[in-house]
């Protein structure tokens, strides 16, 4: 290869530097041993120096050394470690390349620097390739480069490892930001392109699992140059369709090439930003995406995401119908009990123990059997009201009609309840109607007809019970199988008891 | 649909804390009754939520209007073999 010093030995067309021939002999010839000669030596050409010397301007020379530079470093490869590196608003990437012996100064300009999938960083190890270019104004020269690579580790590699690196540093794969999958999904928006394989997956899938599905789809370019931005505002523009309630952005398999949309941190932003859950479904199973640390959920291939969404769909039918199986074993559980209570409350609990004492008491007949009257009346005044709403609770529940909607077992389930409920209902009247029969055959007039008697007091409010309910003097009033009495009471003796009427 | 009830969400909530209360027993009975009924509504909201989805596809294009989907991605049967990449 040829160097630096070929400008030296190129003569000049006008024989400017015929010179060195005759005046290189000058070095040598410093052998001083000639000692200080005083005037210039002999030499035959020492005098036609000065007449041929050429005198560059320091333009002329920038020049010539940029034409030479430039001609001779046209295209190389150059190794070394970045440092200095600046990104200019204008997107220049000006920088330093450098080794333990030397540096040199680069610039990548803007076109370069926008194919660049790494972000050049101060200390990375880099081969670069362009060419010399000499900058007159300053004479600098610098090397021009159309492309950097990392060394060692692929550039993509790099890229990958930058990214994930700063959006991690900024809390974005943070497992608090993810978002649950809505229950059910109003509708799912689906951020890929149209004519790939992933979307005819995931409306198949869809479609499959949850035949009503309402899919809005926001088609974008998933791969090639300015996809990434593409799919980024896509996501911007399907998040804000109303009613969209969760996301699947993704494509199908491809090569690292082909999936690295999905590694910017554009489409990273916008999945961060997006204002519903999102999945990530990017390729294969094995292939994993910067997006896919972002999302709230990341599935392996599109098929997969689909099935996230509307896996739902079938468990929460299933949680409905539990939940109202066991509302309707809790409420008719309810009035099960009531009706325990009801049925406590008909007649043969009710006055059996009337019966009884009133068999063993006849002192007491006519006392018991108004009581008897009394609390009949009110026990099935209340349990009419009592029936009467739990009849109105029923008919505003209309359990046929609304159960009718909740689906087949709910439906049986309520069928039955009903029909049962019917049955209690009329078991209950039968019995209602046993117990008016009994009543009747307890009427205190047929008690009092076999010689019972019952005794009032004066103003008949009020049954007497006992001898020290009255005093001697009292008026009383006493009710007879037929006809009343209207007694003066002569005395009264606590302790004794009345001989037995029949006595 | 109702407005007591916001959400499909919300109402599956709802429908949990009923069966809770039913379950615990210690209502009276008008009030259980009237939790019933509102069980029952909520599980048929919950069930019409489900099925009222509509069945569709759109396409939401480049100036954010909804189009209906080209009939190769609706069509139940996949069509995707006629499209190219």
């Amino acid at each position: 290869m040829t160097t630096f010093g070929l400008p030296f030995d190129d003569p000049e067309p006008n024989g400017a530097r015929r010179a060195p021939e005759t005046a290189r002999p000058e070095p040598p010839g410093l052998p001083a041993s000639r000692g200080p000669a005083p005037q210039p030596e002999p030499d035959v050409d020492d005098e036609p120096i000065h007449p041929e010397r050429h005198i560059f301007t320091v333009s002329e020379l920038t020049a010539d050394i940029r034409s030479l530079l430039e001609a001779q470093f046209f295209e190389v490869w150059l190794q070394g470690e970045l440092s200095n590196c600046r990104l200019w608003n204008t997107g220049h990437l000006y920088f330093t390349l450098k080794d333990a012996g030397a540096q040199i100064r680069g610039v990548m300009f803007r076109s370069a620097v926008r194919l660049l999938k790494f972000k050049p960083q101060d200390g990375l190890h880099v081969i670069a390739r362009g060419r010399v270019g000499v900058y007159e104004a300053k004479g600098e020269y610098q090397i021009v480069c159309e492309h950097i690579e990392p060394e060692g580790l692929g550039a993509l590699q790099l890229a990958f490892d930058q990214v994930k690196q700063r959006l991690a540093s900024e809390g974005l794969f943070d497992p608090a930001r993810k978002r649950p999958l809505p229950v059910l999904p109003r509708k799912i928006g689906v951020v890929t392109s149209l004519d790939g394989a992933a979307i005819r997956d995931i409306v198949k899938v869809l479609r499959r699992r949850y035949a009503n599905a309402h899919i809005v789809i926001r088609p974008t370019r998933v791969q090639g140059e300015g996809a990434a931005a593409e799919i980024a505002r896509a996501l911007a523009a399907i998040g804000a369709v109303d009613g969209v309630d969760v996301v699947i952005v993704g494509r199908g398999g491809g090569s690292i090439e082909d999936l690295w949309a999905f590694n910017e941190e554009a489409v990273a932003r916008a999945i961060a930003a997006c204002p519903v859950p999102t999945i990530s479904a990017v390729g294969h199973e094995t292939d994993v995406t910067i997006a896919d640390f972002v999302a709230d959920l990341r599935a392996p291939t599109p098929s997969a995401a689909a099935e996230m969404v509307v896996a739902r769909k079938d468990e929460v039918a299933a949680r409905i119908d539990r939940l109202a199986q066991r509302i309707d074993a809790a409420t008719r559980g309810r009035l099960y009990r009531v009706e325990s209570r009801l049925r406590a409350l008909d007649a043969r609990g009710g006055y059996a123990g009337f019966s009884g004492r009133l068999a063993m008491r006849g002192r007491h007949v006519g006392e018991l059997s108004h009581e008897l009257r009394r609390v009949m009346h009110a026990r099935l005044m209340q349990r009419e009201r009592a029936s009467q709403a739990l009849r109105l609770s029923l008919e505003r529940l209309d359990l046929r009609r609304r159960l009718a909607d909740v689906g087949g077992r709910l439906r049986a389930a309520d069928a039955a309840l009903a029909a049962r409920m019917a049955q209690r209902r009329l078991a209950r009247q039968a019995r209602l109607g046993r117990a008016v029969a009994q009543l009747e055959s307890l009427s205190p007039l047929a008690v009092l007809g076999r010689g019972y008697a019952v005794c009032w007091n004066a103003d008949r409010t009020a049954v007497l019970h006992a001898a020290d309910e009255a005093r001697p003097g009292d008026r009383v009033q006493v009710t007879l199988g037929r006809g009343e009495l209207d007694c003066e009471v002569r005395a009264a003796s606590p302790d004794r008891r009345t001989p037995p009427p029949e006595g | 649909m109702d407005p007591t009830i916001k959400d499909f969400e919300t109402a599956i909530a709802e429908l949990e804390s009923i069966v809770k209360k039913l379950e615990e027993g210690d209502l009276p009975l008008e009030g259980s009754l009237q939790l019933y009924e509102r069980g029952v509504q909520l599980s048929r909201y919950c069930h019409a939520r489900l099925e009222d989805a509509e069945r569709r596809i759109e396409v939401l294009n480049e100036r954010g209007q909804l189009k209906p989907a080209p009939d190769a991605l609706s069509d139940d049967e996949d069509a995707g073999t006629a499209r190219g990449r």
